[in-house]
């Protein structure tokens, strides 16, 4: 079964007093583009960015992103 | 869209009207044996209409968001800038062995540097293309 990266930015963001993508696109420095490509998982972002991510939320970092089995159609 | 793809529009829709001006131009010359005017004058008025109407339409576009022109690349447009280098520079690669070839079919300075300038628009349309692909296809 193949894994692949997920992550729980959307709702993180949502628990955040609906922080929009472009807010934290400013903050991480990034595109709001990007930050959409990172929650529709069709980016992987760096280690750094990851990182980058988690700390807006004040979360570890396997709390936001998860390798994951998924499961397709 | 973001400004990056507008941008990657804008060189793509310019570069390909160059192109086919020039196109246009070297098959009259090489084909039909029409020469009129100077071919310098030409190339440099087709440069410097593309360097005005790339720099007036980036303005515009950075008139829009200039938030987003000012800021640099981030790390996923630099990827999507790597990617479509690299199958650019395929494009490239095949054009200038073709140019080479094209020697055997015609012995002529002329012939062989037009059809390097050909790759070179070819590779980098294929880039721009597959820039705007990119774009479309994470966003």
């Amino acid at each position: 079964m193949a894994k692949t990266i997920v992550n729980n930015i959307r709702r993180l963001r949502f628990d955040r007093k609906e922080m929009t993508q472009q807010e934290l696109a400013d903050t991480i420095g990034v595109t709001r583009q990007t930050v959409n490509a990172i929650e529709l998982g069709k980016y992987s972002p760096s280690l750094e960015v990851a990182f980058r991510i988690a700390d807006v939320f004040g979360l570890p970092l396997d709390q936001v992103f998860q390798y994951e089995v998924v499961k397709r159609g | 869209m973001s400004f990056r793809e507008k941008s990657a529009w804008i060189t793509f829709v310019l570069v390909l009207a160059v192109f086919a001006l020039w196109l246009t131009n070297v098959i009259r010359v090489e084909f039909f044996g029409l020469r009129h005017g100077n071919p310098m004058l030409f190339a440099i008025g087709l440069l410097t209409i593309f360097i005005v109407a790339e720099i007036v339409l980036h303005v515009a576009i950075a008139l829009q968001s200039p938030a987003e022109a000012r800021a640099p690349k981030d790390e996923r447009e630099r990827l999507i800038d790597l990617k479509a280098s690299r199958v650019g520079f395929y494009v490239l690669a095949a054009g200038a062995w073709l140019s080479v070839g094209s020697m055997h079919i015609r012995f002529n300075t002329l012939f062989v540097a037009q059809n390097v300038m050909g790759a070179l628009f070819i590779a980098e349309l294929v880039k721009l293309a597959t820039q705007i692909v990119l774009y479309r296809r994470d966003a």
